[in-house]
C-alpha cells in the first residue's frame, strides 16, 4: 500500500488524503516537500530556526486545511502559497519588531547581516563565502523581488507556476524577476564586473 | 518578447548560475517527528513565538493618550468656579429686586418731601429714574421672589399691609409638591439722598449723550 501510495503524484496523494484521510499520504507529501520549502523560506527569511518554524506551520496548516486544496491547481503552488504567506507574515512581524523596539542592541536595528560585499575580491571568490555573501545581499533585495527571484532561479520553478503561487500576472511576474536580478546584481557588483 | 527576456538572462547568467548553484537547505533531522508531536498533541499554535519586549514606543503610545484625554478634559469641562451657583444668582437678582423696592420707596418719599409743583424736572427726572428702573425689573420675571409670595418688612412692621392677601404663601407652605421658591422677607433700607441725586445725574447725564448722538447721527444723515 505504501509503496504505491509513494509512486502517487502530489495531486493524487493529497485526494487521497482528503477523501480517505490517510495519515500516510499526508507523510509522504511532508517528506516530498520539507527540504525544497525549507529552502525557499530559508532564502527569503535568512534564518533557520525562523525558517524550520514556518515550514512546520505550513505543514499544519496543511494538515488542517486539507479540504480547501482544489483539484484543479497544482498541489505544489498551493503548498508554496502557503509556505510564501507565513514567510511574508514572518517578516513583518521582525520588520515591525525592529521598527519599534528602542532597544540598543544593534543586532535588531540594523538588518540581521552584516555588510561582507567590500571584502577584496579574491576572498569574495571563495566558495562558501560567495554563498553567504550572494545570500546576505539576497535579503536585502526588495521582498516582493526576492520572492519571484528565489522562486525562479533557486527554486527552478515556471513563470506559469511562479504567477500561480504569487497572484500576479505573468507578465509582472517576469518583470519582477528582472528587477530582482538587477538590484541583485548591483549589491554584488563587486562579484560581477561588468 | 521572449527575446527581450532571454537576453536579459543572457545579462544575468553569472548570476543565475550562482543562484543555482547555492547550497540547498534541508530540513532538520527531527522535523518529520517534532511535526507528529505537534499534530498529535494538537498544538497548532504559533511557533515562532514574540518574547515580550519593553520598548519606548509600546509605553509612549497609551501614555499619549493618557495624558491628551486629561487635557481635553480640562479644555472641555468648566471648572467648579464657573458653574451656575443657584445661590449667587439668587443673590443677585435679591439685589435687583431691593434696588427696585428702594427706588420705588425713595420715590414716594420724594413725593412727600417734594409737593412743590415746580419741582416737575425732578418729578421727571425721578419718573426717569423709575424708567430705568423699569429697565432692571425686567429681570423680575426671573425672580424667585413674588409679590405674593413675600412680605415687605417694613410694611408688615408699620401694619400696612393689612389688605395683603398672603393665603398663597400658607397654602406654599402647606402645599409641598410644588418646588419651592424662596419665600421671605427682604430688608428695604432707606436710601441716601446724595447717593440718589448722583445717580440721577448719572442717568441724565447718559440720556443727555443719547440725545447728543442721536442728533449726531441725524445730521450725518
Amino acid at each position: 500500500m505504501n509503496k504505491l501510495l509513494t509512486e502517487l503524484s502530489d495531486e493524487d496523494l493529497i485526494k487521497e488524503y482528503q477523501d480517505n484521510n490517510t495519515p500516510e499520504a499526508y507523510n509522504i507529501l511532508v517528506k516530498r516537500y520539507k527540504d525544497p520549502l525549507m529552502n525557499f523560506v530559508y532564502r527569503f527569511v535568512g534564518d533557520r530556526d525562523v525558517c524550520t518554524d514556518v515550514v512546520q506551520d505550513t505543514m499544519i496548516k496543511f494538515y488542517l486545511n486539507k479540504d480547501s486544496y482544489r483539484s484543479f491547481a497544482k498541489f505544489s503552488t498551493w503548498i508554496y502559497t502557503i509556505a510564501g504567506n507565513l514567510a511574508k507574515n514572518e517578516l513583518k512581524r521582525r520588520r515591525r519588531r525592529i521598527i519599534f523596539s528602542i532597544d540598543n542592541s544593534d543586532d535588531e536595528r540594523s538588518p540581521q547581516i552584516e555588510d561582507k560585499m567590500f571584502l577584496a575580491p579574491d576572498k569574495a571568490a571563495d566558495g562558501e563565502m560567495r554563498n553567504e555573501i550572494i545570500q546576505k545581499a539576497l535579503l536585502k533585495v526588495k521582498p516582493v523581488y526576492r520572492e519571484v527571484v528565489i522562486l525562479r532561479d533557486i527554486q527552478d520553478l515556471s513563470y506559469e507556476e511562479i504567477s500561480e503561487i504569487t497572484g500576479l500576472a505573468i507578465g509582472t511576474v517576469k518583470s519582477r524577476i528582472n528587477r530582482g536580478r538587477a538590484q541583485l546584481q548591483k549589491l554584488l557588483k563587486h562579484i560581477y564586473r561588468e | 518578447m521572449k527575446k527581450i527576456y532571454n537576453d536579459e538572462e543572457n545579462k544575468f547568467s553569472e548570476l543565475l548560475k550562482d543562484l543555482k548553484d547555492l547550497p540547498k537547505i534541508k530540513a532538520p533531522d527531527n522535523f518529520e517527528y517534532n511535526l507528529l508531536t505537534r499534530i498529535q498533541n494538537k498544538n497548532f499554535g504559533k511557533t515562532v513565538k514574540e518574547r515580550p519586549q519593553f520598548s519606548w514606543a509600546k509605553f509612549l503610545a497609551p501614555s499619549a493618550v493618557v495624558v491628551t484625554t486629561i487635557i481635553l478634559f480640562f479644555i472641555f469641562f468648566p471648572s467648579p468656579q464657573e458653574n451656575n451657583n443657584q445661590l449667587l444668582q439668587q443673590t443677585k437678582l435679591q439685589d435687583n429686586q431691593s434696588a427696585v423696592n428702594n427706588s420705588s420707596s425713595a420715590k414716594n418719599e420724594l413725593k412727600n418731601q417734594q409737593s412743590v409743583p415746580s419741582n416737575t424736572k425732578l418729578q421727571s427726572n425721578s419718573s426717569s429714574l423709575l424708567g430705568s428702573n423699569s429697565q432692571t425689573t425686567r429681570p423680575r420675571a426671573l425672580s424667585p421672589l413674588y409679590d405674593s409670595r413675600s412680605i415687605k418688612l417694613d410694611d408688615y412692621i408699620s401694619g400696612a399691609n393689612k389688605n395683603q392677601n398672603n393665603t398663597n404663601r400658607g397654602n406654599i407652605v402647606n402645599n409641598g409638591e410644588e418646588p419651592s421658591q424662596y419665600d421671605g422677607f427682604i430688608v428695604s433700607e432707606k436710601p441716601d439722598k446724595k447717593t440718589l441725586e448722583r445717580y440721577r445725574a448719572v442717568v441724565d447725564s447718559i440720556k443727555k449723550a443719547q440725545l447728543k448722538a442721536d442728533s449726531l447721527k441725524k445730521v450725518q444723515k
